[in-house]
């Protein structure tokens, strides 16, 4: 088995320049799956983050029921003691309290169905970036003041602009009649059509007087440490929150129950990376397939006289597979230290691109990217560049066992 | 060749012929019974108890109608809510609210929400008048209850109607008095019903006077409409269903 070893990594080297195009096309193939896959996952990672921050947040505490018919007499009654639970809980950063009612918003001429939220305008603007996307006129100020924001398409379809007064009709909590004059002070566009469309924003103080909510509140919007703590945070905050006493029970929801839209539209993104990473590594095969095969034809006479010397079949297949394996481990060597260094590079540097910074800074987003090197990213491309370089060696392997002693000593 | 003619000229007369020569039609019943209840015009003062299994509210309301396809409604208590009122003309609708002074037509979008927070939807409001219209009337069965006719109706949808209901179910007694009525979603399930409770003589004529509104997929939960006054055929002025007027609430 010694002398095998020797003999291959003494065949690898005795055509230099053939072996060390193919040590580089598998080593590139390597660097390039280790890049495009942590900064794939790099860039999840952050779009994640930054979806969760335009309006939903990580965790969300609302009524049971409330999430599917939005409800506005199923409350959670006692916004106070879900903070101080809230507060208690090291994996929470931060949170607010939001009020929803389906409501009529008229301009003059105009009239559309909206959904009113009442806001904390100081720790709503701690919990997410609607502060940073207000494009015309200001934020709002704290206090009961029928200040409004309102989405820049809902503006459009309402024709009104900064300064305007729009006429608000809705049911309160008890039935009544909610009505009043709101004063647009801000616009605000963040970039998701929905909310653009259909969303007007309140302050907290002035949703509780108009819709007699008497301190009740809808929803709770937590923000955790990072995201690796949503689901242990919603664990614990459920069984806390379970033990408040109220006439619904409180639910805990976390951001993929409360927009799975995204991890799905992720999953597609992953799924045609995939397809592409498989284009690529077929080809590195191929060219692979392609060199073993001349390795094999033009070693005919060599192969004939090891056999004719007595060495069997097995072991010449075993000799052949020997040599592909020490090309592809070299070629993977050189390939993850690569990617790993270029990653890191990038991940400390970051990618800017040119251009686009502003536009993704006026929707709250990173304007740069970064790769995200891990375990994951750094070894499952090369294990499959390995599989597959294995699989394509044994076909010249096999084919060596056809061959005839007196008939390829022969050969050209 | 000639049979087949002949015997399909006949299906076409069989099909031609009412039901039975005395019976009236399904779709005269149903015209009868909402007639009966409206006349040329009407005034009339109404309770409505919304009831849900932590909370009730009650408020009371006058309304006045013009043929099926003009009414005006206030509310006159709470006080809290005096003075908001709807206007119907046709199919479309106006709210008016006295604190800011503003009447909003209501966009389509709005036509499948509740109606002041019962278990009427705008559009139950709106619609009505189109009922006779809207859909197909088949006289299914006629049976009797306490020595009255009763007959019972079932109405699907016409195939481009613009309503939101697959079907209706009538059932109204021979004195035009509705006793029943149920809404059906496109795939048959029932989704409402609303029930006569009690009838009376009000106005001079035989009315349903009490209304019990409830969903089939919730307990306790209802809307119940009591017509307190009613009254027929008065001489209303002819600006009576406008925005303006809906702008003067009743005192």
């Amino acid at each position: 088995m010694r002398i095998d070893l020797k003999m291959a990594w003494r065949n690898i080297w005795r055509n230099r320049r053939r072996s060390i195009l193919t040590i580089l096309a598998i080593a590139f193939a390597c660097l390039l799956l280790v890049f495009m896959l942590s900064f794939q996952f790099g860039s999840y990672a952050d779009m994640i983050r930054f979806s969760l921050r335009i309006h939903t947040g990580h965790l969300q505490i609302k009524a049971e029921g409330y999430q599917k018919d939005k409800n506005i007499r199923k409350v959670v009654s006692d916004p106070g003691a879900v903070a101080e639970i809230l507060r208690a809980q090291p994996r929470v950063s931060d949170f607010t309290f939001r009020s929803n009612a389906f409501s009529l918003l008229s301009s003059k001429n105009r009239t559309y169905g909206v959904m009113i939220s009442g806001i904390d305008p100081v720790r709503e603007a701690r919990v997410t970036t609607i502060k940073n996307v207000i494009r015309r006129g200001k934020y709002l100020t704290a206090g009961d003041n029928n200040q409004t924001i309102i989405g820049k398409l809902l503006a459009e379809n309402l024709k009104a602009g900064v300064g305007d007064e729009l006429v608000l009709l809705g049911q309160a909590r008890d039935g009544s009649v909610a009505a009043s004059m709101l004063t647009v002070t801000g616009i605000f566009s963040s970039g998701e059509a929905d909310m653009d469309r259909s969303l007007a924003f309140i302050t907290l103080d002035t949703f509780n007087r108009l819709f007699f909510m008497r301190g009740a509140v809808h929803e709770v919007v937590a923000l955790c440490q990072t995201l690796n703590d949503v689901k242990p945070a919603q664990a614990a905050v459920q069984r806390a929150v379970d033990g408040i006493d109220s006439r619904y029970p409180l639910r805990v929801w976390n951001w993929e129950e409360l927009i799975p839209g995204l991890l799905q539209g992720i999953k597609i993104d992953f799924f045609s990376g995939i397809i592409f990473y498989l284009i690529m590594v077929i080809v590195v095969a191929f060219s692979i397939l392609n060199t073993f095969l001349m390795a094999v034809f033009e070693r005919t006479r060599e192969f004939g006289v090891m056999l004719a010397l007595g060495v069997t079949h097995g072991r010449l297949t075993r000799l052949l597979l020997l040599e592909s394996t020490f090309l592809c481990i070299v070629g993977m060597a050189v390939g993850i230290t690569a990617g790993a260094l270029v990653t890191l590079y990038f991940q400390q540097r970051g990618i800017h691109i040119s251009g686009a910074a502003d536009i993704l800074k006026s929707y709250g987003l990173p304007e740069v990217l970064r790769p995200r090197l891990s375990w994951v990213t750094l070894i499952s491309g090369p294990a499959v560049v390995f599989v597959v370089t294995f699989l394509t060696a044994l076909y010249p392997a096999l084919r060596a066992r056809l061959l005839k002693p007196a008939e390829a000593m022969h050969a050209v | 060749m000639k049979r087949i003619f002949l015997s399909i000229l006949c299906l076409l007369f069989l099909a031609a012929l009412p039901a039975g020569a005395t019976e009236p039609t399904a779709r005269s019943i149903i015209g009868d019974a909402l007639d009966q209840m409206r006349g040329q015009t009407s005034e009339s003062v109404n309770t409505m108890t919304i009831h849900r299994p932590d909370w009730e509210r009650v408020m009371t309301i006058k309304g006045y109608t013009l043929g099926r396809e003009y009414s005006i409604f206030w509310v006159l208590s709470p006080p809290k809510d005096e003075g908001n009122g709807t206007l119907k003309r046709e199919n479309e609708m106006w709210t008016y609210n006295p604190k800011v002074n503003r009447v909003i037509k209501l966009p389509p979008s709005m036509m499948a929400q509740s109606w002041m927070g019962s278990d009427f939807s705008n559009d139950d409001l709106a619609k009505s008048d189109t009922i006779v219209e809207d859909y197909d009337h088949n006289l299914t069965e006629t049976k009797t209850v306490d020595g009255k006719k009763v007959y019972v109706i079932e109405s699907p949808a016409k195939p481009r109607a613009p309503v939101i209901w697959g079907k209706l179910r009538f059932e109204i007694r021979e004195d035009n008095v509705l006793l029943k009525e149920e809404f059906f979603d496109e795939d048959g399930q029932l989704v409402k019903t609303m029930d006569t409770l009690e009838i009376k003589t009000m106005g001079g004529r035989v009315l349903p006077t009490t209304w019990k509104i409830y969903k089939a997929d919730v307990d306790d939960e209802y809307t119940l409409l009591v017509f307190d006054e009613v009254k027929f055929n008065l001489d209303l002025p002819a600006d009576m269903f406008t925005r303006s007027a809906l702008k003067n609430p009743p005192r």
